[in-house]
């Protein structure tokens, strides 16, 4: 737990300096156990209110502030995320979770609206508006998929009285592939977009390579006291890089900075806040690490991590040697990295069952503490097509401490309509300390309408990760992680539903039509056609002949007329 | 019209239509059995071909080699330190090395009983996740530490890790990959695959601590010690209750191996194959026989039933390819299955191979198994309308009627009476219904007994069944003789008849459908029950024919397969010693793998036995045929409602109702087909 307040220490010093300057950026780097990295970018930028109203954007990209003022967004927040977090060997999440989103894009944002229809409204523009932007689907964020989270989710930025007319929307895009047309619009964002400073080194091959890897972006407004109101955009990026497959061809324990990303740190971006250290990370004070000249070291007086000030125009690398184990000066393991933290929660969640009828979501939700209840509220945003049976819902404890009827203190459920709405399940509940508790319940699966299938409609389909929001703890003695919200999401799931042979529509329309063409085409041809006997009917000769035959036929029934 | 219509009222007066239903019932059969023999045919077969365009078998480079030998050696020389240990101090083993590698591993206990002998031991697995997949799909690599054969897989175990941690370094993967090391190949993969789908018996079975998301593909490796090299793969893919995976899956092997790798593929262990008609028709019947017996023929049978198709790939021949060009087949057909966008459907899974690149498919071979069906239908409606004829209608009892000639007689003479206006006497069901009911409900006796007895116990058990089922139905003849006031009439006997082979004909066209071998194996013995005539007068022929059925009958035909398989496939066992075997065998496939086949063939096997002598002896002048049928039909009936659920839910929510004779013999792995 110390180690990770550690981790935060830097960024704390930095909310001081927050304000003063415009725009910062920093890069965090942790080596995890079993090789790997965990590299956290963030970048943040502040615009005076005023100036954001008058469109005077200065850091604040233009493109994202032209979206937010059309549609009255006063907070938003997206997310690119892709793998998963692995909490047991590497602890607890960077950011407290709070920078990070299920597997896909998720989007949540809170608009000023007087009535719901006009939110909706707003939150469909703003949906196809950062679709374009970002080059992702966000636009098929359709109400069936939109909630309106009652628990889980509160404004983090100064709102004042604004608030009582804010709608809060979320959305989730479970099966949205994040890939590299997402990071050119991301970086594009920053005011130094990748040439320089920390975001240099970011590229797509090392980005989607990365083990897990989540991008953020939250803007919120903040009044801190005694200064003008802000909006504040910042961008996250957080992988987890496996050392040994990035520096590949290379091998060996000893890794570099440049090898793992491919390229050299360009510099800082010029913008920058000079006072604020643009590389940290987060070993021990035994680890040698040798960085490229022209850069300064500052070590953490905690002695577990150290920052880099590097010089604005040269490259910038570190290199981590190999550690001896043996000789002069031997290293253990716990030499070579800092300890991660113990989670609060471990959760996992999975299907139960099997065939196309029915099944069941089980999650497992698990309190390392051995002394602290954990509280929280688990969030579910289902397909409609997923039927749930509520009465099915239960929950079940495991452990040492005595078994508690109340684990869900308070339940919040949104049916599902067909084709309108999802379900969505909100539950207030806690785990007692050194405990399990399971979470089930059951549903049935609908059949859906073959249009309604996609084209690899026997891939099945995705389900949202569940979002945990840990509540800060009541108790004046709880650990400091406790103090403040933290997040944490399952992983999604894959639901397969009862799927037509696809052929076989086909050959029904195919075969329909046949028929249809036939016997319409007969009747049809029966009904307007007049029929007379061969004899009867006009003796038609063709060409030149016919035409003067004609000729004579007429001028003969006009005279005949005249005669008569 | 009305010149038509007076023919065919004609017509249906003329006893000659009634001559005609007989010979329509056995053209059928010999018109089934003719349209599978002439399936191997080219003009019938179709050359195999990959429908699903995303597997992209063999166009990928392979890797797994240089270094890998030494990796591979490495384990191997570790594994053989453990092929005496028990298998917690395996695991324990195991599981250091796959955390070694940075896997998550589990571990599974389970426990199961079978006539009388304990099934324990302890599953380790390990789970690579994608490097940036979230646990939504996975595909399983299976190396099981014994083989179906029992022998110590010591090759195939090393295999695996040395491929888990080739793997591991990839990070290409969209799926997750689970390696499984269980210690045999027929319990503890099943109750691994149960627990995965939270089917198990929590009793029985463990859960599983970790998981990952749907399982897209398996592929469980075979390969025990062997001398030298080899220079082909064995593709083997029955699943359990004849299910067999999609076959995209088995073409993309056999494309890999034979493109790529340059090794040969075979299937059915037919290891020398021409290509030519008579090789074709062996393959095919040989995998009928499998795909009959249902029982799990390599590890990977057992997730067949959850829709995870599956395969078990073993070396043959001698060659010089070695354990890295395994390696090597392996790590492109898992490349093959990553590569999948959607879960197997494109292709068939309804087929009958016969060669490695040579199949028919299910509209093709249907019929065989359906006319077959078809002739019991037809037989059923001929009773009806015989029954109604008035013929026997009040005929009293057995005395008077049972010669053969008196019945003919009596026929011709009441269809010449009433030709214009044909009385149709009451037909009494309900009796006729009670006794088919009642003999479906007897098949439970034979079931319960043999799924209860210790092992040592099943053969001496099953000697006296047989025996006590031959002496029986004389016996108790003999007794119903002596009280003629039985009230059954012909009529009776008809309807009996018309149920029995109208039940069977309903439930063998069903079940051709599920499992199409059994359908036409099962149809093929009872056939000549459709043809039986009414119980002879003529001691010779009546003693004949009650030979005829009792060597028809299900213990007979087991012990034919038992001897059979004593002679080819176990030599040195003796004959009690084999049939032990096999009803053990039997005794496992129930209780472990849900077999359903033992209770389709038991059931209905035993009722037949026991009954239809029965009532053959009661010398009431009933079709013997009929009460056979009844029997057949009731085992028969049980089986197609198993089978629904079956094909729809795990084993072990099936009803447990019925014995388990016949699947005893096809349980066995090794079971010797009679034409090999």
């Amino acid at each position: 737990m110390r180690s990770f307040l550690s981790y935060l220490i830097p960024l704390l010093f930095l909310v001081f300096d927050v304000f003063a300057s415009d725009y910062h950026e920093q890069l965090n780097l942790k080596p995890l156990p079993q090789s790997s990295l965990l590299a956290s970018f963030n970048f943040r930028s502040n615009t005076t209110l005023t100036q954001f109203a008058a469109h005077n954007f200065r850091y604040f990209p233009r493109s994202l502030g032209q979206i937010l003022q059309h549609v009255g967004t006063r907070e938003l927040h997206l997310r690119f995320s892709l793998g998963r977090w692995d909490a047991e060997s590497w602890g607890a999440r960077p950011w407290d979770g709070t920078k990070e989103g299920g597997t896909g894009v998720e989007l949540w944002a809170w608009l000023e609206a007087d009535t719901e229809e006009e939110a909706d409204h707003k939150w469909l523009t703003l949906t196809n508006a950062l679709s374009g932007l970002f080059c992702a689907s966000l636009n098929f964020i359709d109400e069936t998929r939109t909630t309106r989270p009652v628990m889980s989710f509160r404004p983090e930025g100064d709102h004042g009285p604004a608030i009582d007319r804010m709608h809060l929307l979320h959305g989730v895009l479970p099966h949205e592939i994040v890939c590299t047309e997402n990071l050119t619009p991301f970086l594009k964002l920053l005011p130094c977009k990748g040439k320089a400073g920390i975001s240099s080194l970011l590229d797509g091959h090392k980005l989607f390579d990365a083990t897990w890897q989540s991008m953020a972006i939250d803007i919120r407004p903040l009044c801190p006291p005694g200064q003008e109101c802000v909006l504040q955009i910042e961008q996250t990026i957080d992988m987890v890089l496996d050392i040994e497959r990035s520096k590949r061809p290379r091998a060996g324990e000893e890794w570099s900075l440049d090898q793992l990303f491919g390229k050299y740190l360009k510099g800082t971006c010029p913008l920058t806040d000079p006072d604020v250290p643009p590389v940290c990370i987060q070993v021990p004070e035994r680890r040698d690490i040798f960085s490229t000249g022209g850069a300064v070291e500052i070590k953490n007086p905690n002695g577990l991590s150290r920052c880099y000030q590097i010089s604005p125009e040269r490259d910038f690398s570190m290199i981590l040697p190999r550690m001896p184990r043996d000789g002069d000066n031997p290293k253990t393991t716990a030499d070579e990295h800092v300890q991660p933290g113990t989670p609060l929660l471990y959760a996992e969640r999975s299907f139960t069952g099997h065939g196309q009828e029915r099944g069941g979501v089980q999650s497992i939700l698990t309190n390392p503490s051995p002394d602290t209840e954990v509280e929280f509220v688990y969030m579910e945003s289902l397909p409609w097509f997923m039927r749930v049976y509520l009465h099915t819902l239960k929950a079940r404890v495991e452990g040492t401490s005595g078994a508690k009827d109340d684990l869900i203190e308070e339940i919040y459920y949104r049916p599902a309509l067909d084709r309108a709405r999802g379900t969505q399940l909100e539950l207030r509940m806690r785990v007692p300390p050194a405990s399990t508790v399971f979470l089930t319940y059951d549903f049935e699966k609908s059949v859906l309408r073959y249009t309604e299938y996609p084209p690899d409609a026997n891939r099945g389909f995705d389900v949202a990760a569940s979002i945990i929001t840990i509540l800060p703890s009541t108790s004046p003695n709880a650990p400091p992680t406790l103090q403040k919200t933290s997040n944490l999401r399952t992983t999604s799931l894959l639901l397969s539903l009862p799927t037509p042979d696809f052929s076989m529509p086909y050959n029904v329309i195919i075969f329909t039509s046949t028929a249809i063409a036939l016997a319409f085409g007969g009747l049809y041809n029966i009904l307007v056609r007049r029929f007379v006997g061969a004899d009867e009917g006009p003796e038609e000769v063709g060409g030149l002949r016919g035409k003067i035959a004609l000729l004579v036929a007429k001028l003969k029934s006009v005279t005949k007329g005249k005669v008569d | 019209m009305p010149r038509l219509l007076a023919t065919l009222a004609t017509l249906r007066g003329d006893p000659r239509l009634l001559k005609l239903p007989p010979y329509l019932s056995l053209s059928c059969i010999v018109v089934g059995v003719v349209w599978l023999l002439l399936l191997p045919l080219d003009e019938f077969s179709r050359r195999t071909y990959i429908s699903e365009n995303a597997l992209l078998p063999g166009q990928v480079n392979t890797y797994f080699g240089g270094s890998d030998r030494n990796v591979f050696q490495a384990y191997r020389h570790e594994i053989d330190a453990l092929a005496e240990k028990t298998n917690y101090e395996i695991n324990d083993e195991l599981e250091n090395i796959l955390r070694g590698i940075g896997l998550k591993v589990g571990r599974q206990n389970y426990t199961y009983h079978s006539a009388g002998h304990t099934y324990a031991g302890e599953n380790a697995y390990a789970i690579l996740h994608a490097p940036r997949g979230d646990a939504t799909e996975a595909i399983v690599l299976v190396t099981a530490w014994k083989n179906v054969k029992n022998e110590f897989n010591r090759n195939g175990v090393a295999l695996g890790l040395a491929l888990a941690r080739y793997f591991k370094r990839w990070s290409l993967w969209s799926k997750d990959i689970i390696l499984v090391v269980t210690p045999d190949s027929r319990a503890g993969i099943q109750a691994w695959v149960d627990a995965y789908h939270d089917t198990h018996d929590s009793s029985r079975v463990a859960s599983l601590p970790i998981k990952s998301g749907l399982l897209q593909g398996a592929v469980a490796i075979d390969y025990p010690h062997r001398e030298g090299g080899f220079d082909g793969v064995h593709v083997v893919y029955d699943g359990v209750n004849g299910q067999l995976p999609n076959l995209d899956l088995i073409n993309s092997v056999s494309y890999i191996a034979n493109g790529q790798m340059g090794l040969h593929s075979f299937i059915q262990e037919r290891f020398q194959h021409s290509d030519k008609y008579d090789d074709r028709l062996r393959t095919m019947l040989r995998g009928m026989m499998n795909q009959g017996l249902g029982h799990a023929v390599g590890a990977h049978s057992s997730f067949i039933p959850y829709h995870v198709d599956a395969v078990t790939l073993q070396p043959v021949g001698n060659g010089w390819h070695d354990e890295m060009g395994f390696g090597r087949l392996v790590e492109s057909a898992f490349r093959s299955l990553n590569n999948l966008l959607e879960h197997l459907h494109q292709s068939f899974f309804f087929y009958l191979l016969m060669h490695k690149d040579r199949f028919v498919s299910i509209g093709t071979y249907l019929p065989s198994a359906m006319l077959i069906a078809v002739n019991f239908t037809i037989m059923a409606i001929l009773m009806w309308v015989k029954s109604g004829s008035g013929e026997g209608a009040s005929q009293p009892t057995v005395s008077t009627i049972v010669t053969g000639k008196g019945t003919v007689e009596e026929k011709k003479e009441v269809v010449t009476a009433t030709p214009s206006t044909p009385t149709t006497p009451e037909r009494d069901i309900y009796l006729p219904l009670g006794i088919v009911i009642a003999c479906h409900f007897l098949g439970a006796l034979p079931l319960f007994i043999f799924n209860h007895t210790p092992s040592h116990l099943l053969a001496p058990i099953f000697l006296v069944f047989s025996i006590f089922n031959i002496t029986l139905p004389p016996f108790i003849s003999s007794l119903a003789n002596l009280t003629p006031a039985n009230g059954l009439t012909l009529q009776h006997f008809y309807v009996l008849k018309c149920f029995s082979l109208l039940l069977l004909g309903m439930f063998l066209s069903s079940l051709a459908t599920l499992n199409f071998s059994l359908a036409f194996l099962v149809g093929l013995v009872s056939s000549p029950l459709s043809f039986t005539s009414p119980w002879p007068s003529n001691t010779t022929v009546r003693y004949a024919y009650a030979a005829l059925l009792n060597i028809l009958s299900p213990p007979a035909v087991i012990l034919a397969g038992v001897a059979a398989y004593a002679h080819y496939g176990a030599s040195g066992t003796t004959l009690l010693g084999a049939l032990e075997h096999v009803l053990r065998e039997a005794a496992f496939g129930w209780d472990v793998w849900g077999l359903y086949i033992p209770v389709v063939v038991c059931l209905g096997r035993y009722g037949l036995e026991v009954w239809l002598p029965d009532l053959t002896y009661f010398g009431l002048g009933l079709d013997e045929e009929s009460l056979g049928q009844t029997l057949y039909l009731t085992f028969y009936d049980l089986d197609a409602e198993e089978e629904d659920q079956i094909y729809h839910s795990p084993p072990d929510s099936r009803g447990k109702l019925v014995l388990q004779m016949l699947d005893v013999l096809m349980l066995h792995p090794r079971f010797p087909i009679v034409w090999n």
